[in-house]
């Protein structure tokens, strides 16, 4: 792709229609889509004049200096990582550059929401030193830039993989994958889910509904509705807050 | 008195709009917050979902037991159901926007309910 062309798709991009703004940040990723690092890399590779993207993930900040679509270096972290910040990225110096990786992973990497603002470039290490391209540290990274989203469903269960105990998942009536001992949930698919969607009178679109203290053993359920998707899920009660975040996230 | 902690608990908690205490034996809204201006109709909706969510004495509609606290979420609001401790019949309904803080909320909620429920 040209320059020209490819600087026409990114002024495109930034003008659609669906970009969405929050208290003057721009939303780059929800719910995992697309993932954290790569929706920051994608900022990178957006950035031609010298900037300080002040990146939001849900309670996390970090401050990247970015010019010319590459990573100078990390200016400032809401937590972790002295000796990364503050120093410009070099190849070479690949343990700064896999600590940096680190870093952003920790703060950003299971964030639900992203947001970036950009800001004023501050003073930051010597004019000579450019840093790493987009495209260069998706490479030395291992990510893949071009990576096909997961549909929202699959995104919402491997969101919530660790507060799961058990899990089953259908499309139009034909399961697609499960976790976990399923007993319960198969019963509860098989005897009562039928009656009790033609009980609901809460109307179509994506539903969430969690019912603490439902399964036997004392833990809860949840039946999560979108489109032709159903799952139904064990989880410890203490998930539900963080459930119910990813489910708005990805589904809501 | 129960307006009280309803009306207390709609004010610490943004994204609440209303709240009901209802007995599930009866099926009844007793009482609702002073803010709140739904219709009747709408009032018995919720009680019969609350009934539908957490189970009505040993009657449970989704699950092996009944529930101790319901939530249902869609993309105009998200519906509280929660069982006092120590009487299930007595419930709290709440009616909450999308962007309710869940795991606040709830925690606010059991424990002014429980408060409710004992008469304390």
């Amino acid at each position: 792709m040209s320059d020209l062309a490819e600087l026409a798709q990114k002024i495109s991009a930034l003008a659609a229609k669906d970009t969405v703004f929050e208290t003057g940040a721009r939303v780059i990723s929800t719910g995992g889509e697309p993932s954290p690092i790569v929706a920051i890399l994608n900022e990178i590779d957006d950035t031609i004049l010298e900037r300080d993207l002040e990146i939001q993930a849900d309670g996390a900040i970090v401050n990247l200096i970015v010019s010319g679509r590459r990573l100078r270096g990390i200016a400032a972290a809401s937590s972790g990582a002295d000796d990364v910040v503050g120093h410009v990225l070099s190849r070479e110096e690949p343990d700064m550059v896999a600590a940096a990786f680190v870093l952003l992973s920790e703060l950003c990497g299971r964030a639900q929401r992203l947001t970036v603002r950009y800001l004023a470039p501050q003073p930051f290490g010597k004019g000579g030193e450019r840093g790493i391209s987009a495209k260069g540290l998706a490479a030395l990274w291992k990510i893949d830039l071009d990576e096909v989203p997961k549909p929202p469903m699959e995104r919402f269960l491997s969101t919530n993989r660790s507060a799961a105990i058990a899990m089953i998942h259908m499309t139009d009536g034909e399961m697609q994958s499960s976790a976990g001992d399923v007993t319960a949930l198969q019963s509860i698919l098989d005897t009562q889910l039928a009656d009790f969607r033609g009980l609901q009178t809460l109307g179509g679109g994506a539903q969430l509904i969690c019912l603490e203290g439902a399964l036997s053993d004392g833990s809860a359920a949840a039946l999560a509705i979108h489109e032709d998707d159903v799952a139904l899920i064990a989880y410890q009660p203490d998930h539900l807050g963080a459930l119910h975040a990813s489910w708005r996230a990805i589904l809501g | 008195m129960v307006v009280d902690e309803l009306d207390a608990l709609r004010d610490a908690n943004q994204g609440c709009e209303m709240l009901a205490f209802a007995d599930l034996s009866t099926q009844m809204i007793l009482v609702t917050d002073t803010a709140a201006n739904a219709p009747r109709e709408t009032l018995d909706r919720l009680c019969n979902e609350a009934v539908m969510m957490l189970g009505a004495g040993r009657k449970v509609v989704l699950g092996e037991e009944p529930s101790t606290t319901a939530l249902v979420a869609n993309s105009k609001g998200v519906r509280v159901f929660l069982r006092a401790a120590d009487e299930p019949n007595d419930v709290l309904c709440c009616v909450c926007a999308p962007e309710l803080d869940v795991e606040a909320f709830v925690a606010d909620a059991r424990e002014r309910l429980n408060r409710i429920s004992s008469g304390a």
